[in-house]
């Protein structure tokens, strides 16, 4: 036994020599890091460290003035209308958040599922799906607003030469109707990504399985319930970090179909939005004021994507 | 090695010396650059300062447009460095202030040809806070309704002189299948102006202006309520489903002719004039709504105007090139050149149109109320009135609503005189 072990070590020590032969010096590893260190400090870290400074002091313009410790942070609940647009445009990212997973990410599971199963047009369609982010969230949001244009857009058009004349409305003029529509358009823009993450994680899917399962008379819906849906769960994962993410941060498209004060009546109004009027139009102290919420913005977006990967993380072990 | 060293370093001595003498002679001549946000004027401004530096030898006007929506954050990084203009394009009133508060700009008070504009007008490029003068005004815009000229002849109608008049014309548009009022309420934007054009009346114009502003009275008074239903009043005239009728649309609806009135202003005149060359525009004042307290008005604001950048290298060529644009002489090419009605006394405009709006403003002066007045802080007034207004229209709110929005919003930082 003694002599077993012993050799066991001999040999995991010359493994370890020997790895310590092949492995770069410490500085060698620090070197080759430095050029990415250095630009990830300078474009990512030092802009979030001076944003969270910023938001700390008063200013005049773009000078910077005394510092004033928390009080921006308290000026974004209690001034008018800041306090009453912020909450506003919270609820109505939460809705397009929700709104974005329901159409977007189920149409596009939808379509990997489709375009799974290799037949003919696989890529042609593909690629269709995928066009459209191509394109830049300005020039697709004011190719919508063209089309949902009350007065000339062609949508309202087709609708009253089918007879249908009754479900034209304006569709970004309406408050019941303009957030949807905005979420629909994103999703018309975005359904291609979660389309390709699900392809590749279907096809990260051994066929033995299927087969297993179809050999034991499970129908196709019943291979996709039971086989291909858990297996998904890690790009699941994936795919709603990256929507929470990008639609917390909602910009382009919401400002290209309802403008800065996200029209109608503040009913497309989103975070992005609110930090570019307090930023840009906002009065003179405006940049500590948007520092402030640029930061609270990073927190809570940054927070409840830790905690949802977290979670998908553990679901995953769970299941395995 | 060493040689080739040593010469190396000879050649770099010789071109600095070169490059010291070489500016050295060439003092005398200036570079003045101008930043601006109108990228469409620049061939015209292009002419108006070959006249400057011929009758200037040795001055070379350079100017440098931005695009409209970006300029104001390329010129707050341009004041705070090198590199940065000699003279710049200054947004008016509460928009100017952050450079002034900042300390970015030169004060101008000495400049003799600022006697050529009125104090309302200076107002614009004076600092909120110390009253000091920072720009040479270069425009004027004033606010009234368009009409197409052809539409009223087949209608059989004309200029309105009464609110009776001005609904007959509507209905009478409505009724030959017209859309009869243009005016868009998707870009929030233009609502204020849609108000203050149709019912600054109704509420006294500038007597209401003096008194909110010394306090005697806010928002909340029921003249002032009044004029925001007159809008409600109007919104049958209105594209359908206004709000979600767009700027741009409300254009295309004017000058496809299939509206014959669009309440806006004066800078709509340069594309009435491109778009349209074939349709006669005509202007007038809408005339007082019922119950007014002020006949007509034509409300009106500084455009903006020229400063100084204090980092300027040759600040008193970039001050000798800004006072050139107080005189009568750079008044008049502008309004030529750019159609567009300049603030200096005795330029008189050559397009019939804007002579219109110049004399109306002249001879029925108003400001308009909020952007004048109401900028200064955060919210601004044509902001929260212009979102307010779309809610209106939607059905959500009443005008005692939008009044009472419109004051809260205001009290966060509009402190009245007599309070001080």
């Amino acid at each position: 036994m003694t002599a077993i072990t012993g050799q066991k070590d001999e040999k995991r020590s010359q493994t370890a020599r020997r790895r310590n032969t092949l492995m770069p010096s410490r500085l060698t590893i620090a070197l080759f890091l430095l050029p990415a260190f250095l630009l990830y400090t300078i474009f990512m870290i030092y802009p979030l460290v001076q944003a969270l400074i910023f938001s700390t002091f008063e200013f005049n313009g773009l000078v910077r003035g005394a510092f004033v410790g928390l009080q921006n942070f308290e000026q974004l609940f209690s001034r008018y209308p800041i306090s009453e647009q912020l909450p506003r445009a919270f609820v109505h990212n939460i809705y397009f958040f929700i709104g974005t997973m329901l159409i977007q990410n189920t149409l596009g599971l939808l379509f990997a599922v489709l375009l799974h199963r290799p037949r003919f047009g696989k890529r042609f369609f593909r690629t269709v799906f995928t066009l459209p982010y191509l394109i830049s969230p300005l020039v697709v949001g004011y190719l919508w607003s063209l089309m949902l244009n009350p007065l000339f857009g062609p949508v309202n058009a087709t609708l009253r030469n089918l007879g249908l004349g009754s479900l034209a409305r304006p569709w970004l003029g309406d408050p019941a109707t303009a957030l949807p529509a905005v979420i629909l358009v994103n999703a018309w823009m975005w359904v291609g990504f979660p389309m390709l993450l699900f392809g590749a994680g279907l096809a990260g899917i051994e066929d033995d399985l299927r087969e297993a399962a179809r050999i034991d008379g499970a129908s196709n819906l019943q291979i996709f319930r039971w086989i291909e849906f858990p297996l998904l769960t890690p790009v699941i994962g994936i795919v709603t970090v990256l929507t929470f993410i990008g639609n917390f941060n909602a910009f382009g498209i919401v400002w290209a179909l309802g403008g800065v004060d996200g029209t109608p009546a503040g009913a497309t109004d989103v975070l992005g939005l609110v930090f570019f009027r307090t930023a840009f139009r906002g009065g003179a102290d405006a940049f500590g004021l948007a520092s402030a919420l640029a930061v609270l913005m990073f927190l809570f977006i940054f927070t409840v994507s830790v905690l949802v990967q977290t979670w998908f993380r553990r679901l995953e072990s769970r299941m395995q | 090695m060493q040689k080739k060293t040593r010469f190396t370093a000879l050649a770099l001595l010789a071109i600095m010396m070169l490059a010291i003498m070489g500016s050295v002679v060439a003092q005398d001549d200036v570079t003045i650059t101008v930043w601006s946000w109108r990228t469409e004027d620049e061939d015209a401004y292009n002419e108006i300062f070959a006249v400057y530096e011929a009758a200037n030898p040795g001055v070379t006007v350079e100017f440098v447009p931005f695009v409209n929506t970006d300029y104001n954050n390329i010129l707050a990084t341009g004041l705070t460095g090198e590199g940065g203009p000699d003279v710049v394009q200054l947004r008016a009133y509460g928009s100017l202030q952050p450079l002034i508060e900042a300390g970015q700009l030169l004060p101008l008070d000495d400049l003799s040809t600022l006697e050529n504009f009125t104090p309302a007008i200076l107002k614009g490029s004076q600092g909120i806070q110390d009253g000091h003068i920072y720009g040479v005004p270069f425009g004027v815009q004033a606010l009234g309704a368009f009409y197409n000229v052809g539409i009223f002849e087949e209608l059989g109608v004309s200029e309105p002189e009464t609110w009776e008049d001005f609904i007959a014309i509507l209905d009478a548009a409505a009724a030959a299948g017209y859309i009869p009022l243009a005016n868009p309420a998707k870009d929030s934007w233009m609502l204020p102006i849609l108000h203050d054009a149709v019912a600054a009346p109704r509420y006294g114009g500038p007597e209401f202006e003096a008194a909110v502003l010394a306090g005697e009275t806010n928002f909340n008074d029921p003249n002032y309520v009044a004029s925001i239903a007159v809008l409600q009043d109007l919104q049958p005239y209105l594209p359908p489903d206004v709000v979600g009728v767009a700027y741009n649309d409300a254009r295309t609806l004017f000058i496809t002719g299939m509206s014959p009135i669009f309440i806006g202003g004066s800078f709509e005149i340069g594309f009435w004039q491109s778009e349209a060359p074939d349709i006669e525009v005509g202007m007038f004042m809408v005339p007082p709504p019922p119950d007014s307290l002020a006949g007509s008005f034509v409300p009106s604001w500084m455009d903006g105007s020229y400063g100084v950048n204090a980092l300027t290298d040759s600040p008193e060529a970039a001050l000798a090139l800004v006072e050139w644009m107080g005189t009568q002489e750079f008044g008049q090419l502008f309004t030529d050149k750019i159609h567009q009605i300049s603030p200096a006394t005795g330029v008189v405009s050559s397009d019939p149109l804007l002579a219109e709006f110049a004399a109306g403003m002249t001879e029925h002066p108003a400001s308009y109320l909020l952007l004048v007045n109401f900028r200064y802080g955060d919210p601004s007034g044509t902001t929260v009135l212009g979102n307010e207004l779309q809610r209106l229209f939607l059905g959500e709110v009443t005008p005692e609503e939008v009044a009472a929005a419109l004051q809260t919003g205001m009290e966060q930082w509009f402190v009245p005189a007599n309070t001080e």
